[in-house]
């Protein structure tokens, strides 16, 4: 045999090296990940300190000073909160093909909380700052207790896109078992999963995105009506 | 994700990626005597060598096939060649019998006995001291015997192969088939002599030491794939087998996809039948490294095709999950789609994928570099030998039904 058997031992010590190099590279992406994420929810966070500053400022000053600028930074709050939460599905997904992070369950609690305080404020300055925008409420578990609740994010996603400026969707992970979201699915009687909130009204069950837009111009004038 | 994918993909990275550096570093460490060959002795003088070719239905390449051993470069009364007929129902047999000489010996056999069946008989026939085996659809250069002969001088080679080249590449696949073997059929065969595991002995043109036929018992008229099996008993036997680097043999192969799945069924049904047949081998130090290289080769086109298998099943549930989601919102594939690339959404499964896939890259370049007479390193070349090589693993599951099944393979 020519092959000296280092060659063996050598094609060895690369093959761990290139893995190791591989996992940790992940490791950092999964770190740089983590730190999007963070980045995001503290931007959420300094929106809500605007916004209750503007609601003190309201109180203080009147509603006509505040609603305007009001209604500006709870609609780029909407947009944010929506992407951090597809942002935190995505990461979590990728991650969770090799490992568990418990990092994405304690940031999606944080992250629900956050959509319970916002969706607060929102019902608040809504009446007084006359807020022109449909509230949805979505309300789902993860897929092994509902198989038709990624196909129900998907509709709303897709609506969400096309309506941006004109409804604020929550999405609520029932799964985390938070005080917040439990009542909120007592309040609106979710029965099952997914369950769609639309201006108070509960609609549970699947349903696409022509049946969303019909239900949504029930209560308020959209640009799809 | 489900445990058994994820436990696929790291066994077959880890495998495929083991072997492909195996290979790189065997290449770059014996890239100066891939094309060197031994010189036979002065003192010595040549011996006797026989060439049979076994013909069915040849009418269209047998003559080409003659012609090429006519003008050997060897002695005339130092080689002979035995053709046999095997039942052809052509015109194989007239067109044989015109070139009948001395040292051409033609055996018309009326019925069609196969191929290793033939062999056998040419073998019981030869009176040289090394017989080659050659396809009637292959040609040979006439340095051939001169070049081959001086390996048997070390008593410890029991065979000789050569680089197995195509001799006509006129559409896409052949021009992939030929860089499959100019890498598979050639430098690798040549990579793994270095290690003592070269696992067939190319049917289109290969050299054998009698004495070693004699031993074994010539080929094995039950396996479809006579020319792999023998290499395992030559293996069993405690001889070697080498490889020329510096002659070739020209063979056709097949021009459409029915041809060559036709021709790799048997090949991969052959060689799982073999390697059952020869199951005592495995993990045994007895061959010595070819004991181990054989199980992890099938390990590693087990897992591959595993892999295989489970990636089109989530790719394909995928789709339908997603064109199941895009029903939902009337097939609003392009209205609100917006470019959003985030780096890092990229998985681990990717960073797998794209390493394997360099990997292959270069392997293949690495093996083409390295080889004389390479084609030119087109990247549609790389993409097709990859597109072939996916297509293989199809072609490695119907092999596995088609054993596992006890179903019979024609040639």
């Amino acid at each position: 045999m020519v092959i000296n058997k280092r060659i063996f031992v050598i094609a060895g010590l690369i093959t761990i090296l290139l893995f190791i190099s591989i996992y940790s590279l992940n490791f950092y992406m999964n770190t740089q990940r983590e730190e999007v994420v963070v980045d995001r929810m503290e931007q959420i966070l300094d929106e809500y300190q605007e916004i209750q500053a503007l609601s003190l400022m309201s109180n203080a000053f009147g509603k006509e000073m505040t609603c305007l600028s009001l209604e500006s930074t709870l609609s780029h709050l909407d947009k944010t909160l929506w992407d951090t939460g597809l942002k935190i599905d995505q990461y979590r997904e990728v991650t969770e093909q090799f490992i568990s992070d418990p990092f994405y369950l304690n940031q999606k609690k944080k992250f629900n909380r956050n959509e319970v305080i916002y969706l607060s404020m929102l019902e608040n300055m809504k009446e007084a700052c006359n807020i022109n925008q449909s509230v949805l409420l979505y309300f789902y578990k993860k897929k092994e207790e509902c198989p038709d609740c990624d196909a129900q994010a998907f509709v709303l996603t897709d609506l969400n896109k096309e309506i941006d400026d004109e409804i604020a969707i929550f999405s609520f992970d029932s799964n985390l078992e938070l005080p917040s979201i439990d009542a909120l699915a007592v309040f609106y009687n979710i029965s099952s999963f997914p369950c769609t909130v639309v201006e108070e009204h509960t609609y549970c069950g699947l349903h696409n995105k022509n049946e969303i837009e019909n239900i949504l111009c029930k209560y308020r004038d959209h640009s799809i009506c | 994700m489900n445990i058994g994918y994820v436990v696929l993909v790291h066994v077959v990275w880890f495998l495929s990626t083991y072997f492909v550096i195996v290979f790189l570093l065997a290449i770059f460490s014996n890239k100066k005597i891939l094309y060197e060959s031994p010189k036979l002795k002065e003192s010595n003088k040549l011996p006797k060598a026989s060439i049979i070719v076994s013909a069915y239905n040849e009418e269209g390449t047998i003559a080409n096939c003659i012609e090429s051993l006519k003008k050997i470069d060897y002695p005339k009364e130092l080689y002979e060649v035995i053709i046999i007929n095997d039942g052809s129902k052509d015109k194989t047999a007239n067109i044989v019998s015109k070139y009948q000489s001395k040292n051409i010996i033609f055996i018309n056999n009326e019925k069609n006995n196969g191929k290793a069946a033939c062999l056998n008989q040419g073998i019981g026939k030869a009176k040289g001291e090394y017989i080659a085996c050659m396809d009637a659809d292959s040609i040979i250069p006439k340095d051939i015997l001169k070049k081959i002969v001086p390996y048997f001088e070390d008593n410890k080679i029991g065979s000789v192969t050569v680089s197995v080249e195509i001799m006509h590449a006129n559409n896409f696949l052949q021009r992939i088939i030929r860089l499959e073997y100019l890498l598979g059929l050639s430098l690798f065969l040549k990579i793994f002599s270095l290690f003592n595991c070269i696992h067939v002995t190319p049917g289109p043109f290969s050299m054998y030491r009698k004495k070693l036929l004699d031993n074994i018992g010539y080929f094995d008229t039950n396996n479809i794939t006579e020319d792999l099996e023998i290499a395992y008993r030559i293996h069993k036997s405690g001889y070697k087998i080498a490889n020329c680097m510096t002659t070739s043999v020209k063979t056709i192969t097949p021009n459409n996809f029915k041809g060559l799945y036709r021709q790799r069924r048997r090949w991969y049904s052959g060689a799982l039948l073999t390697l059952w047949q020869h199951k005592d081998i495995l993990m045994k130090n007895k061959v010595g490294l070819f004991g181990y290289f054989i199980p992890y080769n099938y390990m590693l086109i087990a897992s591959g095709l595993g892999l295989f298998i489970f990636s089109i099943y989530l790719t394909m549930s995928n789709t339908f999950k997603i064109l199941s989601y895009y029903a939902l919102t009337n097939y609003n594939f392009f209205s609100n789609w917006t470019f959003n690339f985030d780096v890092l959404g990229i998985s681990l499964f990717v960073f797998f994928g794209i390493s394997g896939i360099l990997g292959m890259v270069l392997l293949v370049t690495s093996g083409l570099n390295a080889s004389r007479n390479s084609p030119k390193k087109k990247p549609v070349l790389y993409l097709g030998y990859f597109m072939l090589f996916l297509l293989y693993q199809a072609f490695w599951l119907t092999s596995f039904f088609i054993v596992l099944t006890k179903r019979k393979v024609r040639w």
